[in-house]
């Protein structure tokens, strides 16, 4: 027996050692390459004839290089989950890429005087895809439960205002709240409307541990398969109560490697990618039958230079060691800073040109929010280092580095960021160099985002951090960063501090009128851009690319760019 | 009776050394820095209260064992607490049930997620680690027994080129290639959602996927196993005994095959039983390059996330399948080398 496999061993290496010989490796994988080219061009063909002929299904590719982490709205904290909910599930208003919102589930909505009571009277004759009916009922359980989920991450916040959600026998939905706020619509568009003949059932933990693999919802797409890391596969409602598709399915495929991604959509294996490393660009905009589309991001999201301002009268008792630069609590020395801040040397290094200088903490994306009116420090370090002068800052032992205007303290910042941040080193790097050009020294350092964190806010250890945000459609958290009041809770960054800015907050907050709130927004990025509270280096884009000889319909000058938005999904149809 | 010792000895010692890599599992990922309730997470819609409710819910917030309620920052806690109230031994408990946990990141069961990626992990590099062996060592035995010649030299030089290759880069090199020459895809393992009309159909859209993966695994463990083969036949092969052999008269195949392969594959198989054991840990690497949705791209994101019963989860197997596939061969030496068990 013994022999029997010793021989069989011996042959199959022989045979094996013979196809090396040969170069047989090279040939053996030629072969079966061939094999599989010819298995491919069958399947482009297959491909071309499902776009022609009319009983195949029209199948829309998109490529991307993330998943959902869950389909469980409650617990799902990555974009690509809230890109697949915004497309299967349907919630109060519908935000289109203009940055206005429009009703969906209802048809139309009454107001109290007091704006404190909401009455959505919700379409009729909405119907799940499982096709049970979608009634106020849904909706009220729906935001009920995600006012009492504690531990859902993010969307209980949302429901912070409500005091009462109940649904009536006329199909109305009724939302009481707290207070009279102006932004009810950007509260309501992540809370998605869950049917309660599935999730009634769950209760305590087992909601957030409910995975939803069959996600029944109401919106114009319906989940048909899903693989976790590897893509998300969805069937157009041709029926919908709004808008269905034109496309009968479309498919969300992950590429872990960017580079594979870009080369999926070159060689059409994917009709349309939602990102791309920035070094892609220059190749993809001459490849015959793409375009690259760049723009706003849907969602808003600002970098920012931080500077630890806060005086020592509005230290954090409990949590605070505030040992920031003086320096900074000087305005000449953040303005001086300013000006010897190079925006569009910055984007042009670190983003390869794809961004757009940035003035304040409310990005662009933000719509009529963003105050576009406001004029930037120019870049000029002659300029910069006249006013470290003027106000003192002077190099008194001739070692290159200013001192306090009584000689002591060198402005030796210490500059840190988050060491999963792939732009900000070379960003420090810049900022050393610019900087050190009027005499102010840094000290870089990454740290892990935790350790950033406990240094950052509310301990406020640190002088300048590169770091950034994520917003909601509603500048209100942005704004609310700021404030004297978020300097102990660890939201404020800064320390910044400032009365009138205070009560301006408070002022927007409950303002429902919505061109006077506007009007206040932009007097509070005024009053923060005068008093230099962060150096906002660039606003990112969305920088997206589609094959022009597949599907036809992009929205790609609707104000954002966001190609896996429904406003695109929903209109694209094959090019014929 | 002697073989049934060792072999009872073996078990032992690596059911002992499963309970060991448990504990060090356990309190590895508890060091490392940062709280996976925020996982890296700066999101402003991510509160305090929902932070500790999240805690809650994963039992976070117990204690990590008795006297100590983290390990980074290290905390001190009572020592009076219920040692059965304490995360490790909630751990241990639900691990003795078949219990792993449920993923920080997906919400799903860590069972349930290893069991997908360990059957795309074994598919992908079980396929290449058997391409590897056969050729590697094909080419191993060829050399060494055309030792000095041009054969020896170019097959040496290609191995410890190919050894010597960036697993990433040849990875995107071969991706560039292979789909813009043949039209190969350029990631996942199969075509989503593609209707085919026969099972066969099925496995070929797989198989293209599997092609530029398995290639570049192949090419680069070839090199290894190439090495290995020849330098310990060489020795075997300067033995008086396979000059005796050879002034016997006996044929090229009957030394190789009856005198010197045997002596030889000791070596080998320690080799081979490390790779295949590791095979169920995947290649990071590969997997990211080409999308493979097998477990080492999975563990490269739960270390990212913070994710501990993935991670205790993954490195359990992986632990247990190295473990394994040691046993494995400590028993083949036995067969191989009576003098192992009689030592």
């Amino acid at each position: 027996m013994k022999k029997i496999v010793l021989k069989l061993w011996l042959f199959l290496w022989i045979a094996g050692l013979l196809v090396a010989c040969g170069g047989g490796e090279t040939d053996s994988a030629d072969t079966d390459s061939s094999e599989s080219a010819d298995t491919s061009s069958e399947t482009a063909d297959s491909s071309d004839a499902e776009a022609s002929s009319s009983d195949e299904p029209v199948v829309l590719r998109v490529g991307w290089a993330g998943s959902p982490d869950t389909l469980n709205p409650g617990t799902a904290v990555l974009t690509e989950a809230y890109t697949i909910f915004e497309v299967v599930y349907d919630s109060m208003y519908q935000l289109e890429l203009d940055g206005t919102y429009s009703l969906e589930l209802a048809d139309s909505l009454d107001v109290s005087e007091d704006g404190l009571v909401y009455t959505y009277h919700i379409r009729d004759g909405i119907t799940f895809h499982d096709g049970e009916p979608l009634t106020a009922e849904d909706v009220a359980f729906s935001y009920n439960l995600y006012a009492s989920q504690e531990d859902f991450p993010f969307l209980p916040v949302y429901t912070e205002f409500f005091d009462t959600v109940e649904a009536d026998d006329g199909n109305n939905l009724i939302i009481t709240l707290t207070d009279a706020i102006p932004n009810i619509q950007s509260q309501l568009i992540y809370l998605y409307v869950l049917p309660e003949h599935i999730w009634g059932g769950l209760e305590g933990a087992a909601v957030a541990e409910f995975e939803n693999e069959a996600m029944i919802g109401s919106g114009p797409f319906k989940m048909v398969e899903y693989a976790q890391n590897e893509f998300v596969r969805l069937e157009g409602v041709k029926d919908h109560y709004l808008q269905g598709p034109t496309i009968d399915e479309v498919v969300f495929q992950t590429f872990e490697n960017q580079d594979a991604l870009v080369q999926a959509l070159r060689t059409g294996q994917v009709d349309m990618i939602t990102e791309m490393p920035n070094t892609a660009v220059v190749s993809l905009r001459n490849e015959e039958n793409i375009e690259l589309v760049s723009g706003p991001p849907l969602a808003p999201s600002v970098t920012d230079i931080i500077f630890n301002q806060t005086a020592p009268e509005n230290c954090p008792p409990d949590d605070g060691l505030c040992t920031g630069h003086p320096a900074l609590q000087d305005r000449n020395v953040r303005l001086a800073l300013a000006h010897a801040t190079d925006k569009q040397q910055i984007i042009d290094v670190v983003l390869l040109g794809l961004g757009a200088p940035g003035l304040t903490l409310i990005p662009d994306s933000l719509g009529v929010f963003y105050n576009d009116s406001l004029e930037d420090y120019a870049y000029d370090s002659t300029l910069a280092n006249q006013i470290l002068d003027d106000a003192g800052y002077l190099d008194s032992d001739g070692d290159g580095i200013r001192e306090m205007p009584d000689g002591s303290n060198p402005l030796n910042l210490r500059m840190n960021w988050p060491s999963d941040s792939t732009n900000a080193p070379r960003m420090a790097e810049l900022l050393a160099g610019m900087w050190g050009e009027i005499g102010v020294g840094t000290q870089l350092q990454a740290l892990d985002p935790d350790a950033l964190t406990a240094t950052c806010c509310p301990t406020f250890d640190f002088d300048v951090i590169l770091w950034g945000w994520g917003s909601d459609p509603d500048p209100n958290f942005l704004l609310s960063v700021m404030l004297t009041d978020e300097i102990p809770t660890g939201n404020s960054e800064t320390g910044y501090s400032n009365p009138t800015y205070d009560a301006l907050y408070l002022q927007q907050a409950v303002e429902l009128d919505q061109q006077a709130r506007i009007d206040t927004i932009w007097e509070m990025q005024r009053i923060v851009h005068e008093d230099v509270v962060y150096i906002i280096p660039f606003y990112e884009q969305s920088v997206q690319a589609f094959r022009t000889d597949r599907f036809t319909g992009w929205q790609t000058d609707a104000g954002k760019i966001a190609l896996e938005d429904p406003s695109s999904l929903l209109v694209v149809e094959p090019v014929r | 009776m002697r073989q049934s010792r060792y072999l009872l000895k073996k078990i032992g010692w690596a059911l002992l050394t499963v309970l060991i890599v448990i504990l060090l599992n356990f309190f590895l990922f508890r060091i490392l820095p940062g709280d996976p309730a925020r996982a890296g997470i700066r999101d402003p819609r991510l509160t305090q209260d929902a932070v500790a409710a999240i805690r809650e819910r994963f039992g976070l917030d117990k204690p990590v064992i008795n006297c100590f309620e983290s390990l980074n920052p290290v905390k001190f806690g009572s020592c009076g607490v219920n040692p059965l109230d304490t995360q490790l031994f909630i751990y241990v408990g639900n691990l003795l049930q078949g219990e792993l946990g449920i993923s920080y990141h997906t919400n799903r069961p860590v069972l349930d997620m290893l069991k997908e990626q360990l059957w795309n992990t074994v598919l992908l590099i079980g396929a290449a680690q058997i391409l590897a062996i056969f050729f590697g060592m094909g080419l191993g035995i060829l050399a060494a027994w055309r030792a000095r010649t041009t054969i020896d030299y170019t097959a040496l030089l290609a191995s410890l080129t190919f050894w010597s290759l960036p697993t990433f880069w040849l990875g995107i090199i071969l991706l560039f290639w292979g789909s813009n020459q043949f039209g190969l895809p350029t990631g996942g393992k199969a075509t989503p959602g593609g209707n085919f009309a026969t099972v066969w159909q099925e496995w070929a859209d797989v198989g293209r996927h599997l092609l530029l993966p398995t290639l570049t695994y192949t090419i680069v463990f070839l090199g290894e196993y190439m090495l290995i083969m020849r330098s310990t036949l060489l020795d075997v092969l300067s033995e008086d005994y396979i000059l005796t052999a050879k002034a016997k008269g006996l044929r090229t195949v009957q030394i190789l095959k009856d005198h010197a392969l045997q002596n030889a594959m000791l070596p080998m198989v320690t080799i081979i039983a490390l790779n295949l054991g590791f095979t169920v840990a995947g290649a990071i690497q590969i997997e990211t390059v080409f999308s493979w949705p097998g477990l080492g791209g999975a563990i490269f994101e739960a270390v990212g996330r913070k994710d501990y019963p993935m991670l205790q989860g993954a490195f359990l197997l992986i632990a247990v399948s190295v473990i394994f596939a040691n046993l494995i061969a400590d028993l083949l030496y036995s067969y191989l080398d009576p003098r192992v068990q009689a030592g």
